[in-house]
């Protein structure tokens, strides 16, 4: 509409759009597959009798990498100038998440690949480019006594990376529902929860003949505490944005009851990805029997509702800013 | 010596003729349907009772700003004299400094792709002591500009006579554009 000042289309613009909800969603997923596999390699290995590597650990080793990869392509793709993307490389203003969430990636995105190339060496040895990086395989092999240090390295990188794609959204103090702490917390615990999922779906559709019952399992139990957690998470960024007032109370009354955004949030996020999944779990550990269907579909609302979650978050956090 | 700069507009004294807005534009060759600055209108009360609400929406100067502390690249940067301006070469156009205004001050050029706000005119006029095209043109004197250390400005002079407002004065980023507001406030 044009008025007397003018148009307002640039005033009513989405800055940060479905890019950026899709990539939240892939870095979350990237940490959580990593923390997932990691999980399991500490505590279920033991256990397994398979193979030296979990079907769990490998979808994650495979999940971690080309989820992030996706991810920073996609972010790369969304700047306006994607071709001035070196700079974030050459000045750094170490007071923006930005700045600091590109130095964690520097680390964690080697990182991740390097260990896909370790749990997939069998099957890369088979190619002969395998030769390019053997020697860089042999050297990174020399250093197999801190193996567990290693291991422990990535975790910490892959909890920051999952955290810091909340402290992102955080520092902006100009949109209610993002200026909360819970934000890191919250995505870091919805990205283990994707992370689970994609572990369980990858491992099913690639990976079956080294999957373990027991691992699934064990992974199922551990979404049911993860959904449990995730739960109070959103009542608390919610009830922090009603105790907030002023603003805050405005864009929270208008998030959870007006238009698309209200519908996608309790049927999306709530309904579809996290009630639906407690309903599954609890049926599919109860009954004690492997359901393939019910994990199947555990599996995909999950990481439907984690995508939901972002793109609500992104999407109606700019649009309801209580103004 | 360090200026403080400071800009006064004057709700009581608008009349939104919109000729800042154009001058604006003229003067920084703004692109088309995108703008530096608005003069938006509103009318309240009930008839007969209405008055007309002006508000001035452009970039404020904050002295604490949170487009500089997110910009990844230092594309935008604060000079000593406290204004801030953008390194069109440094910006990779990440948005995020748009999201991070709380005053919708922010938009990208459609040409340079960079993003774009009012710079008070400072390479164009400021810095020449002219002072920024949108109050040299305000025909109802609501927009002055100055130096707050020269005790003889006449920003100097409206700060001592004047009771103040500053935009958005809850979220501490301190402005340099600060408002009279509106007296005459509505019958009920």
């Amino acid at each position: 509409m044009m008025n007397v000042w003018g148009n307002m289309a640039q005033y009513e613009a989405i800055a940060w759009s479905w890019e950026i909800a899709v990539y939240l969603f892939l870095a979350g997923l990237s940490s959580g597959s990593t923390i997932i596999g990691l999980l399991v390699k500490w505590n279920r290995h033991e256990r397994n009798t398979y193979s030296i590597w979990d079907a769990m650990i490998k979808s994650g080793a495979i999940t971690a990498p080309v989820s992030i990869f996706l991810g920073l392509m996609l972010l790369i793709f969304d700047l306006g100038k994607p071709f001035s993307f070196y700079w974030l490389f050459l000045s750094y203003n170490f007071n923006s998440v930005m700045t600091l969430g590109v130095l964690f990636l520097l680390i964690y995105t080697p990182t991740v690949i390097v260990f896909m190339v370790l749990v997939f060496e069998q099957t890369f040895v088979k190619y002969r480019a395998y030769i390019l990086i053997e020697w860089l395989i042999d050297y990174i092999k020399s250093f197999h006594h801190y193996s567990k240090i290693i291991e422990y390295f990535l975790f910490a990188t892959a909890l920051c990376i999952g955290a810091y794609t909340g402290f992102l959204l955080c520092a902006i103090y100009a949109i209610p529902m993002w200026n909360s702490p819970i934000l890191p917390i919250l995505f870091l615990t919805s990205g283990v929860s994707s992370g689970i999922a994609v572990n369980i779906l990858i491992g099913l559709l690639f990976f079956k003949s080294t999957m373990s019952e027991e691992s699934v399992k064990y992974l199922l139990v551990l979404d049911l505490r993860v959904i449990l957690t995730e739960i109070p998470l959103i009542g608390i960024l919610f009830i922090g944005m009603g105790y907030e007032g002023g603003d805050s109370l405005v864009a929270l009354k208008d998030a959870l009851s007006t238009g698309l955004w209200a519908f996608i949030f309790w049927f999306g996020v709530i309904g579809v990805g996290l009630l639906l999944p407690l309903l599954t779990v609890i049926i599919a550990l109860k009954s004690h029997v492997y359901r393939v269907g019910y994990i199947w579909m555990n599996s995909i609302v999950v990481i439907l509702g984690v995508i939901m979650l972002r793109y609500y978050i992104v999407y109606a956090g700019q649009i309801y800013t209580g103004q | 010596m360090i200026k403080k700069y400071r800009m006064i507009y004057d709700e009581n004294l608008c009349i939104g003729c919109q000729s800042c807005s154009i001058a604006c534009r003229v003067e920084n060759n703004v692109s088309d349907s995108f703008f530096r600055l608005q003069v938006r209108m509103e009318t309240r009360g009930i008839f007969p009772s209405l008055s007309m609400q002006f508000s001035r929406h452009a970039c404020v100067m904050c002295e604490n700003a949170p487009c500089v502390s997110v910009c990844p690249t230092h594309a935008s940067f604060q000079t000593k004299d406290g204004l801030t301006h953008i390194d069109e070469r440094l910006c990779i156009s990440c948005k995020y400094c748009i999201v991070a205004c709380p005053y919708e001050a922010r938009f990208i050029n459609p040409h340079t792709k960079a993003v774009e706000k009012c710079t008070f005119c400072f390479e164009n006029r400021v810095s020449k002591e002219i002072l920024p095209a949108c109050v040299s043109i305000c025909p109802t004197e609501a927009l002055s500009f100055g130096d707050l250390n020269d005790k003889n400005s006449t920003v100097s002079q409206k700060s001592h006579k004047n009771y103040f407002t500053f935009p958005k004065e809850h979220l501490r980023t301190f402005p340099k554009v600060t408002l009279i507001p509106h007296k005459k406030g509505i019958k009920s």
